[in-house]
């Protein structure tokens, strides 16, 4: 049998067993089986080959596990986000392409900073809540060499594999990461540091009550913890915000990703709950959701 | 392997200028007619009857010494005016401002002028000396004048590509378009094909080429590919593979051995820099699969794919080539930016050029310029007239095809150098 005839057969299997998005997850575990990343960017002449005993026995292991639900980049280990090719391994949260465009938000804004000397020498320092796989602190360590990161996570599964992906990209001189809940032992989170310049989170932002309506791939495999932020899903977002003023140094910037209900919730709760920090903005992602809110530390 | 020898010899012995104009220094040669700017981008059909003249035979022409001796009064006057004007003479500070840096840009031009008259006129020197009645003298005057012949001669190439403008975007990077023509299964065949020529011409040049659109269909032919391309004088070289391409061959899926004649199309569309071309986002309507539900933690979609669509124009572009969807969004505006600018260009020389009866346009789409003959090996093109043998050899995208580009090149120089001269070939 060859690749591509591989390719429709597992579209149909997949087809025929209601596996969401049947022709990308049969195109990318087969591109990925060959060595490629996107069935475009894989030749035609190997598409038209046939594959070896072995491939085949690899390709059937691979697609079983996807007709269990397994999401796509579990079943092949690693996935893309930015510039960054990351190992994925459940139940660690998968990056979705929405936190891309946080990391571009961030980037600008760190950018900005360090072109204009507004810290002067002063070392940049960026702190996660909740890294998962890694994805926006290692982006802005591969985008600013000169930045510092330190990146918690409440789950030892993801603190691993954030280390695993910052050894693999050569990136782990420059960060720090804690095994650490900020929901259990919010003392910690304060005794990082007083002189975060920006703090960023894509929190549990998730209603409880949506949760048990997920799809099979994220309900059965990806960490709730990660996902369930609570009744009104503010939960992780009201505990990083109320540390935000007392670790971020003057000026320093909270970037956040959340439900697009949330914004004026958090611009609500923030003037009435939170001295020291003001709402700066909320940014629209490429769906034009509202879907990020910009916070800023005041003297 | 005879022919390809054969032709190089030709070629260089034709014309040797061609190496030194394609290593033309983008800052040096900026010069245009009055020493300042650069040529409009060049869309009209060039006049490929003519032949190919030597450096020799372009100096032997009046009208080039006039123009040069034009070029020499023009740069005295600016360096006259720039004096006087130092000691608060008529001039304002943009007009100083501007002599001084036709000065500058004229000098090295100048300087390469005046260096050749020195050398011709010891030359004539040296001649007289081969009369000498001491032999001694008579074969040292023989070696001088054949020193002083090479240096002429690479004095002469040097003029010639100071004298010829850049275009306007030879200095862009470019965004590469292959599209399917007539031939069905075969024309995409083919199309993909020369895509792979294309990235082994970059390969060899050592210019990056960056896939943004490549899709297969059962066989292995595409409809269209995309690439990026960029590096040193790759606009330059690339506009003149633009037009329709036609193969000759019988065709892999063919049963009955006939053969068949199927075209595409290759568009070479210079990459606008953010200066020269500016799109606001509001102009813009990205669609993704995350557009519907809710997006966010809520859904772990697999499919990236990107599409664009500039509003005012309805020009579109998409990517699926990266798992990424911020790199497929990259890719996506990459492309629509070089077809907004292409189209752009296009409604600009259409105006200006409104009279003129035959018109390329960037995207070439109208004419035919080159055959691939595969039963005969060999490879045509219409406008100079070439061939080349061994299909298979050029389409490796190395050495024959360079040979055809630097050829199509030193036509169209030359054409310019005349056209800049007001001469017909």
């Amino acid at each position: 049998m060859t690749a591509f005839q591989a390719l429709n057969l597992w579209r149909r299997y997949f087809e025929e067993r209601g596996v969401a998005e049947p022709a990308h997850s049969s195109q990318y575990i087969v591109a990925h089986l060959l060595g490629a990343k996107t069935i475009e960017s894989l030749g035609q002449e190997k598409l038209n080959k046939l594959l070896s005993c072995d491939k085949m026995e690899r390709l059937w292991e691979l697609c079983i596990k996807r007709l269990s639900r397994m999401p796509v980049q579990y079943v092949i280990e690693e996935w893309d986000f930015r510039d960054l090719t990351l190992k994925m391994r459940p139940p660690v949260f998968i990056p979705r392409p929405e936190t891309e465009e946080l990391v571009e938000l961030v980037l600008a804004d760190l950018q900005g900073k360090q072109d204009t000397g507004m810290h002067g020498e002063r070392q940049l320092t960026c702190l996660e809540v909740g890294c998962g796989s890694g994805a926006i602190t290692l982006s802005l360590l591969k985008g600013l060499p000169r930045l510092r990161a330190i990146a918690l996570d409440q789950s030892k599964h993801a603190v691993d594999l954030t280390k695993e992906n910052a050894v693999r990209l050569g990136l782990e001189d420059r960060l720090l990461i804690h095994h650490v809940d900020v929901m259990k032992e919010p003392e910690v989170l304060l005794s990082l540091s007083d002189s975060i310049s920006t703090l960023v989170s894509n929190p549990p932002y998730l209603y409880s009550e949506d949760v048990t309506l997920l799809e099979p791939e994220i309900l059965g495999f990806e960490d709730h913890a990660a996902l369930d932020g609570g009744e009104d899903g503010l939960d992780v977002i009201k505990q990083i915000l109320t540390a935000a003023p007392k670790i971020l140094s003057i000026h320093g910037h909270v970037y956040l990703e959340v439900d697009p209900r949330h914004p004026p919730l958090i611009q609500q709760w923030v003037k009435d709950n939170v001295n020291g920090l003001s709402y700066v903005e909320t940014r629209h992602d490429i769906t034009n959701r509202p879907r990020f809110c910009i916070l800023r530390r005041e003297q | 392997m005879a022919f390809r020898t054969a032709l190089s010899l030709l070629l260089n012995k034709r014309c040797p200028v061609a190496i030194l104009w394609a290593l033309k220094k983008p800052g040096l040669t900026q010069l245009g007619h009055h020493g300042m700017e650069l040529r409009p981008f060049h869309r009209s059909a060039p006049r490929w009857s003519g032949k190919l003249l030597t450096a020799e035979e372009m100096f032997g022409r009046r009208s080039l010494q006039d123009y040069l001796k034009k070029l020499e009064r023009e740069y005295e006057e600016s360096l006259q005016t720039a004096n006087s004007s130092g000691s608060g003479g008529g001039l304002d500070e943009d007009e100083l401002r501007a002599t001084r840096t036709r000065i500058n840009r004229m000098a090295p031009l100048v300087q390469s002028i005046r260096e050749l008259q020195t050398n011709e006129k010891e030359m004539t020197d040296a001649e007289s000396l081969l009369q000498d009645d001491d032999p001694d003298m008579r074969e040292l005057a023989a070696l001088d004048i054949q020193n002083g012949l090479q240096h002429i001669q690479s004095l002469r190439h040097k003029i010639m590509e100071l004298i010829v403008p850049d275009e306007e975007v030879d200095l862009c990077d470019l965004v590469l378009e292959v599209t399917a023509g007539v031939g069905g299964q075969e024309a995409m065949l083919f199309t993909a094909e020369v895509f792979e020529m294309y990235q082994g011409f970059a390969q060899y040049l050592g210019w990056s080429f960056e896939v943004l659109e490549y899709m297969t269909n059962d066989i292995g032919g595409i409809r269209r590919g995309c690439a990026g391309i960029s590096g040193p004088c790759s606009y330059k070289r690339m506009k003149f593979e633009a037009g329709v391409h036609r193969v000759q061959r019988v065709p892999k899926t063919e049963k009955q051995g006939r053969m068949h004649t199927s075209t595409m199309t290759v568009a070479v569309l210079p990459h606008p820099t953010q200066i020269t071309l500016t799109i606001h986002p509001k102009d813009l309507r990205i669609e993704t699969t995350r557009a519907s539900g809710a997006g966010g933690q809520h859904v772990n979609t697999t499919d990236s794919a990107v599409r664009i669509v500039h509003l005012p124009t309805g020009v579109v572009s998409e990517c699926q080539q990266e798992r990424s969807q911020l790199k497929n969004k990259e890719k996506a505006l990459k492309v629509l930016r070089a077809r907004l600018y292409s189209r752009r260009l296009e409604e600009e020389t259409s105006r200006r050029y409104m009279a003129r009866k035959i018109q390329i346009g960037t995207k070439g789409r109208s004419e035919k310029i080159r055959t691939y003959n595969f039963p005969q090996d060999r490879v045509t093109d219409h406008r100079i007239g070439l061939s080349v043998h061994s299909v298979r050899d050029f389409l490796l995208g190395e050495g024959l095809l360079e040979e055809m580009n630097s050829a199509l090149q030193d036509f169209s120089n030359q054409e310019s150098l005349l056209e800049l001269l007001g001469e017909n070939l």
